[in-house]
């Protein structure tokens, strides 16, 4: 697959001097899910900005779809569907409304485009509260209206900062789904941004990793990962005081394990192999006298390559956190 | 023609946000009515005192013009409340990363003003006529204080629309609104006739702005088509509209980019 957007040596500097994106390059693959994953303030919005055609780039370059953002920038706003972190349904129209004149922006005919708002309205579970104003609704179902929203003329490329930023656990599986969905079943190349490590982890094919303005590391969650290194095994020992000498003595010998450390539940043994090592350390570690409590293989998350790359963890926040709905409402 | 089209969507999003809005339509059309009752039930003695009105109108007849145009420029300066609603919400750029026409941005919110303000003044130029003030120049000069009343709406929301784009700030908006709102109506021709008013307040009245376009409207209602006040009266709001809508203009291109 060729590559739908190309980003060249991007910079942008405010007029205050700050350098919110710094000589960044990229590329997304046509029907790629791509991730832009970052903390708070890092350039992932300055740099969806740009690429949606919001904000002018200070110098560099950036294609999309073989059209130039500076000179054509018209031409891809009619392939690009966007979704900005905060929510943008009026109110004080329907949802069927709100779609309606996202299509009327986008100079849809009215027969294609009456159609494909009765399609989405279906795609996002929607259809019953179709005629119903969307300030009455539920902050999941706003997302999911915003979300619709953006696909109206169905874009070849859908831009999406943080969609499920302030969202309840369950909303956010049903937005993950439908992106899925979209990126696997309709072919939509997807650029996203998130501070969710998991997101990323779960949705995105190519990921990029940017911290103050500069990318500190591209390519698939996997190789990622690999960069890390090993893998984790995490062993329990009945008698760990006794025994912990004996079974590292065992292990060390075993091939592929990098190190052993000493840890809570006893010891913990990075490998690059560690799955297919498991069976061996059990089988040797039956056959002396030592008994085991517990064999927990992990292995390295994205939190582990943000920690690497940057020295410090991306959040401390968990992922669940309460919902957004339930603001504004009388409990 | 696509600008027009998208025009025609801006206009009608933000006539069913007025409609469905009950309270703020309920004011909208309430406003005209009772400033058109508070004035001339308040001054209507004034056909009393001899040489302060001209001969044979009365307090109605006279003071019909300046609410209407009191009304026009109230709603006018109240209008970059709306933009600064749609940039706050983040819908202005959810429009902008669309094809949509950028002009029609500004041209569906000031059209859908003119015709907000253009429904007020019908009501507030049926009342009066249920009063008792009629239009001498008839249908046809209803329909240019139509466009005279819209005119002038348009080339004062120009400076709302402005503030508001700058500052992105409704408080701002709705304290320079107010603050600009009195001292230009009552240092006008609108709601007393200059005869009455102090010298100094005469001569701010002979330049301000307002009273151009109130003795206009007031031409076509009480003196006819007296071409040699109304012509002035364009003049001036073309020229107010000049200077409000590049501002507006201005600042709408660093909004967009």
């Amino acid at each position: 697959m060729s590559d739908i957007i190309t980003v060249k040596n991007l910079v942008e500097v405010y007029s205050d001097g700050n350098k919110a994106v710094d000589d960044i390059s990229f590329s997304v693959k046509e029907g790629g899910f791509f991730g832009f994953l970052g903390p708070n303030g890092a350039g992932k919005s300055t740099t969806i900005k740009i690429l949606t055609t919001l904000l002018r780039k200070t110098s560099g370059t950036v294609t999309i779809d073989g059209y130039d953002i500076t000179n054509e920038a018209s031409e891809i706003r009619k392939i690009i569907g966007v979704q900005s972190q905060e929510t943008t349904v009026d109110g004080d129209l329907t949802g069927k409304e709100n779609l309606f004149l996202q299509g009327h922006f986008q100079q849809m005919e009215s027969a294609k485009l009456k159609k494909r708002v009765n399609e989405l309205l279906q795609l996002v579970g929607l259809e019953s509260a179709a005629d119903k104003r969307a300030k009455n609704y539920s902050g999941g179902m706003k997302k999911r209206l915003d979300l619709a929203s953006s696909l109206v003329h169905e874009p070849k490329i859908l831009f999406l900062d943080e969609p499920t930023t302030g969202l309840d656990p369950q909303s956010r599986t049903a937005i993950w789904s439908y992106l899925q969905k979209l990126n696997k079943e309709e072919g939509k190349t997807i650029f996203l941004t998130t501070q969710y490590l998991e997101e990323a982890d779960k949705l995105c094919n190519t990921l990029a990793i940017i911290d103050f303005g500069k990318i500190v590391a591209n390519g698939t969650p996997q190789e990622l990962k690999r960069q890390v290194g090993a893998d984790s095994i995490r062993i329990g020992l009945e008698n760990c005081e006794r025994d912990r000498d004996n079974a590292k003595n065992l292990i060390k010998s075993m091939i592929g394990v990098k190190e052993i450390l000493d840890s809570e539940e006893c010891i913990n043994v990075y490998a690059e192999n560690a799955s297919s090592l498991i069976a061996d350390i059990v089988r040797a570690l039956d056959s002396t006298d030592i008994r085991l409590t517990s064999v927990t293989f992990s292995q390295p998350s994205l939190d582990d390559v943000f920690v690497k790359q940057t020295g410090r963890r991306i959040r401390s926040e968990a992922l669940v956190k309460a919902p957004s709905t339930m603001f504004g409402r009388v409990r | 023609m696509t600008l027009l089209s998208d025009t025609g969507f801006i206009f009608v999003r933000y006539l069913k946000k007025l409609v469905r809005n009950p309270i703020l339509l309920f004011f909208s059309l309430a406003q005209p009515i009772i400033f058109l009752l508070l004035f001339t039930q308040l001054l209507t003695r004034l056909s009393n005192f001899p040489g302060i009105l001209p001969p044979g109108v009365s307090y109605l007849e006279f003071a019909t013009a300046g609410i209407l145009l009191q009304n026009a420029f109230g709603s006018a300066l109240q209008s970059g409340n709306s933009i600064v609603a749609d940039i706050d919400s983040g819908f202005l750029q959810k429009m902008l990363v669309t094809p949509v026409r950028r002009p029609a941005i500004l041209l569906g919110r000031l059209t859908s003003d003119a015709f907000r303000v253009a429904v007020q003044s019908a009501i507030i130029l049926a009342l009066a006529y249920a009063l008792g003030a009629y239009v001498t120049t008839g249908i046809i000069g209803i329909l240019l204080i139509f466009f005279t009343i819209a005119f002038f709406g348009l080339a004062w929301s120009g400076i709302s629309l402005a503030i508001g784009m700058k500052t992105r700030s409704s408080e701002t908006v709705f304290a320079i609104g107010g603050f600009l709102t009195f001292p230009l109506l009552f240092l006008s021709s609108a709601l007393f006739p200059t005869s009455f008013l102090p010298t100094w307040v005469q001569d701010v009245s002979n330049f301000n702005p307002i009273s151009y376009a109130v003795n206009a409207i007031r031409a076509f209602m009480i003196n006819g088509y007296d071409w040699g006040t109304i012509l002035p009266a364009w003049g001036v709001i073309a020229l107010v509209a000049l200077v409000t809508l590049s501002a507006t203009l201005y600042q709408f291109r660093k909004v967009v980019n």
